[in-house]
């Protein structure tokens, strides 16, 4: 075992690769098989492309060729998991996908728990007059009513001090 | 609340909580008025730390329920006597203050009633 395991450092040291990788296989790391195939030139590639991703060749586009390295992966539309139907009988429900779709380029931005791109019922400057007209009312009122504060009929306190006299209510004996 | 509206529509009968008397504390009171007694001493009161709003006409009852507080402590209670005849101390403060407020404002009262009565002879 210790032999084992010396030999699998060594050949840690002498390979800049995982030693072991020919027994497990490497959950986390990147696979050659998911490297997208080059930019599609002609319509038969197109074709063959849209056939790989399970797109319809009408609806298939790939990202421009621009040295981003995407190659021929379709450029979906930017829909979040949240803005997708909740009622519609998915295959995974969980994640809204139905076994085969292809994947968006950005999908770890768009599962349910990052970002949402749902269309909002008011546009943002209509949010933000509602936000500060709310507020400058209510700072307007706060600072009005400063100056009429409500309080108990009393004085202030009499505090003892040199020079200070304070008197009871009862008569002098 | 019915204090703050009163104070904001008639400001000239009614005292404000944040002002001192303006009138002379022995006026109206043919046989005087008995003096309040401070009885806890300066010394006494800066050794205690007694903060300074608490150093009041009640100070030596607060020493006294403090002293009483750290000497049975953590056994609090034994000082509901001490506690009871300090904030009795502090009610009678209080009502003293609500009276003076009272006089206050009814002679306030007086005082307008009597420019009313001044204008209307002048006239």
């Amino acid at each position: 075992m210790a032999g084992l395991v010396k030999l699998s450092k060594f050949a840690l040291k002498i390979s800049n690769k995982n030693s072991l990788g020919l027994v497990f296989r490497s959950a986390s790391h990147w696979n050659k098989d998911w490297k997208p195939s080059p930019f599609p030139e002609t319509q038969a590639e197109r074709e063959a492309a849209a056939k790989k991703y399970g797109i319809p060749v009408e609806q298939y586009q790939p990202y421009p060729d621009d040295g981003t390295g995407n190659g021929d992966y379709p450029k979906l539309a930017d829909i979040s998991t949240e803005r997708k139907d909740p009622y519609y009988p998915y295959d995974y429900p969980e994640v809204r996908r139905n076994f085969g779709d292809a994947m968006h380029v950005d999908t770890d931005l768009y599962s349910e728990d990052r970002h949402n791109n749902t269309p909002q019922r008011y546009s943002i400057t209509f949010m933000l007059c509602c936000f500060l007209g709310l507020m400058t009312v209510s700072a307007s009122i706060f600072i009005f009513l400063e100056d009429y504060k409500m309080f108990r009929p009393i004085l202030p306190k009499q505090l003892p001090g040199k020079g200070k006299v304070h008197y009871t209510f009862s008569p002098v004996d | 609340m019915g204090n703050g509206i009163t104070l904001a529509l008639k400001p000239e009968v009614t005292p404000s909580p944040n002002q001192e008397s303006q009138f002379d504390p022995l006026y109206g009171f043919p046989n005087g008025r008995k003096e309040r007694v401070m009885i806890a001493t300066e010394e006494e009161m800066i050794s205690a730390k007694l903060p300074l709003e608490n150093r009041d006409y009640c100070a030596h009852l607060a020493i006294k329920f403090q002293q009483c507080r750290k000497e049975v402590w953590p056994w609090a209670w034994k000082c509901a006597p001490e506690k009871h005849e300090y904030l009795s101390c502090q009610y009678e403060d209080w009502i003293l203050r609500m009276k003076e407020y009272e006089r206050e404002r009814r002679l306030m009262e007086r005082k307008e009633r009597i420019r009313k009565r001044k204008e209307k002879q002048g006239e």
